[in-house]
């Protein structure tokens, strides 16, 4: 009888083991499929695409928005008369019949026709009831004003696991705020496929997209946008660019560039036209530097408003170089007020001669010259000064009036809000404040960045330069009756190691009131054809612009 | 004897009163499904509506578009503005 006891018992470790090894196979080898197999029983994962966040202007109105559109897809296994189905798609979609064809004759059971598709086309395909065609709802970013202050908003493309991602500009900087987190979520239903009261979505964690609320005004970017756009087909350009800046905090009210793209449209258009050449592109800044040579001069006590100037008289001359005025007109003895006036290159060598190399490039780095603004915009470049050891006297000479010098134009606005705001030198921003999805507004308080000069000596720049506006060679275009601080500039464009004569950056800088400065405005206009100047290129579209903005702002003219 | 049978009595009719309220509750969940599906639906009709309604608005009320169509309208800009500058009297004494 022992080993029939012996044989039950084997028998029963025999089945605990397969019933382990059984357990295992399926526990442990083969886990991860049966978790999705029954998982797939009972629910179904979902990806919740967050809303992506708007870009508002101060008033709250959307220049980048959400809007529904439609990827149109077909299933090829459904559609038997491919080429009648391609031939009533190709109107409709805008893409060549034998593209579709192609694509409706693949063996496989989902193929994408295209995306983005407006909800009118998608009304027209519906009533034809074309076998194996169908809709997916997108959301795409939607740009109300169309392509106004593009440059300044960059676009939504894609990543490269397809999701949407922003690229350049504020969707660039703020991508991480705008785009959200997007959520899992599992739906429990029962056999018939119906979604069941309890438990429906585990572990959501979507998160929308913050908005951004910009100091960008849309009054003065509508403004700024279509007076250069027409000062540059009036003056025969081949672009320009302009930004206008609130001194006191620096909140960036407007910003504009041309030639620009469609950010609906912009794989229609040349890359390079995606960057913002207010803080990517360098160049020289020719007399609107002068302000800041000048201001550093008098900050220092080296110079005061009347004090004159001894080597005015003629050409100055340095080494082999010979130093001459943009008229090559010559006024001895005048005013430091005089040499802003009349945009003299010798009075300029004057101060700076007074002034020294040490000092000066003390008060760049004051003034931030060398160095990148900090503007909340993806691709800003340093525009980096020579090393100490490798200035000589001439390159001393020519930075006095701004050339052989370069700079971004956003880190020349930066420079001058310190003139035009009691020295204090204001970090830009475009973004004043981020909303949550909740409705919570987080301010992003405006930054003093350096005090470069004394509020006395911002006071007697400003005066000095309100002077060479009433009394400059761009008088004729000023608005009567306001008190406008301004500087204008032609700078000759570097070519293979000599300066092109013809061809310049022509380019006005300023304030107004200048008593109490509500805006500072910086035009620039590259390669002007009917002038080369800027008092007769730029400056006249600074004061439309500027008397435009006054006129918005309710201020009356004071004199 | 009788308490046995007070209890069994009991505890049968515990589970037939629990009985019944599981199936009614089931009955009621499974028909809350489908309501489910619709208010969903609804929810997103709602959502996609307001999103239409939202992109409808922020088109009509574009510069872009106001512009265009004061041009079309015979709309000029102001070439002069008159500021009054001396504040006008409210009343003036007879």
């Amino acid at each position: 009888m022992n080993w029939r006891y012996r044989l039950v018992l084997f028998s029963f470790v025999l089945l605990f083991a397969f019933l382990v090894a059984r357990l295992f196979y399926w526990q442990v080898v083969r886990a991860s499929e049966l978790a999705a197999m029954g998982q797939d029983q009972y629910g179904r994962i979902i990806k919740l695409t967050p809303k992506r966040g708007e870009i508002m202007t101060s008033d709250m109105f959307a220049l980048a928005a959400n809007k529904i559109a439609y990827l149109v897809f077909a299933n090829p296994k459904e559609i038997k008369q491919v080429q009648q189905a391609s031939d009533i798609l190709s109107p409709l979609l805008d893409v060549e019949s034998a593209t579709i064809s192609a694509l409706l004759s693949l063996d496989k059971y989902w193929v994408p026709l295209k995306s983005h598709v407006a909800r009118d086309t998608k009304s027209k395909i519906e009533p034809l009831h074309l076998p194996g065609i169908g809709f997916e709802e997108q959301s795409v970013r939607f740009y109300p004003e169309a392509s106004i202050a593009a440059k300044l908003l960059g676009f939504v493309g894609k990543d490269e696991n397809g999701e949407d991602k922003g690229y350049f500009g504020l969707e660039g900087y703020y991508d991480r705020q705008l785009r959200g987190k997007t959520g899992l979520a599992v739906q429990i239903h029962d056999a018939l496929g119906q979604p069941i009261l309890a438990k429906m979505n585990d572990n959501v964690g979507k998160v929308d997209g913050r908005n951004l609320i910009l100091h960008v005004d849309r009054t003065i970017q509508f403004l700024l946008d279509n007076t250069l756009k027409d000062g540059i087909a009036e003056y025969g350009a081949s672009g320009g660019m302009a930004a206008v800046m609130d001194p006191k905090t620096g909140g960036i009210l407007a910003i504009s560039s041309f030639p620009t793209y469609d950010p609906r449209h912009y794989q229609d258009y040349s890359d390079t036209l995606y960057k913002n050449p207010l803080i990517t592109d360098t160049y020289e800044p020719g007399s609107t530097f002068k302000p800041l040579i000048m201001a550093s001069a008098l900050d220092a006590g080296l110079v005061h408003p009347d004090t004159r100037c001894s080597i005015c008289g003629g050409p100055v001359s340095i080494g082999e170089y010979d130093i001459r005025t943009w008229n090559n007109q010559y006024n001895a003895n005048e005013t430091m007020t005089e040499v802003i006036q009349h945009s003299d290159n010798t009075g300029m060598v004057f101060a700076g001669r007074l002034l020294g190399l040490d000092r000066m490039l003390s008060y760049f780095k004051k003034f931030g010259i060398g160095d990148t603004s900090g503007v909340d915009l993806q691709g800003e470049v340093v525009a980096a000064i020579r090393p100490r050891d490798e200035w000589y006297p001439i390159d001393l000479a020519t930075a006095t009036f701004g050339q052989g010098i370069t700079v971004t134009p956003i880190e020349l606005l930066t420079a001058f809000s310190a003139i035009a705001n009691d020295g204090k030198r204001m970090e830009p921003h475009i973004v004043s404040s981020i909303q949550t999805p909740d409705g919570d507004k987080i301010a992003i308080p405006p930054k003093v960045l350096s005090e470069p000069i004394s509020s006395k000596t911002a006071k007697i720049m400003t005066e000095m330069m309100v002077n060479a506006v009433d009394n400059g060679e761009a008088k004729w275009a000023k608005p009567k009756g306001y008190r406008i601080a301004g500087k204008t500039g032609t700078a000759q464009i570097p070519v293979a190691g000599h300066y092109d004569a013809n061809k310049t950056i022509a380019s006005f800088i300023g304030f107004a009131p200048a008593d109490d400065p509500k805006f500072l405005m910086l035009v620039v206009v590259d390669r002007p054809t009917t002038s080369i100047y800027g008092a007769e290129t730029a400056a006249p579209i600074f004061f439309r612009v500027a008397k435009n903005i006054l006129t918005y702002y309710g201020i009356p003219p004071s004199e | 004897m009788k308490r046995p049978v007070f209890v069994i009595i009991f505890i049968s009719l515990i589970i037939v009163i629990l009985s019944i309220v599981q199936v009614s509750v089931a009955n009621q969940i499974s028909t809350t499904g489908s309501e489910l599906v619709a208010l969903q639906n609804k929810v997103n009709d709602y959502q996609r509506e307001n999103t239409i309604l939202h992109e409808q608005l922020l088109a009509a009320a574009s510069f872009t578009t106001i512009a265009d169509k004061a041009k079309q309208l015979g709309y000029v800009p102001a070439k002069s503005q008159v500021y009054l500058n001396t504040p006008l009297p409210l009343a003036l004494k007879q």
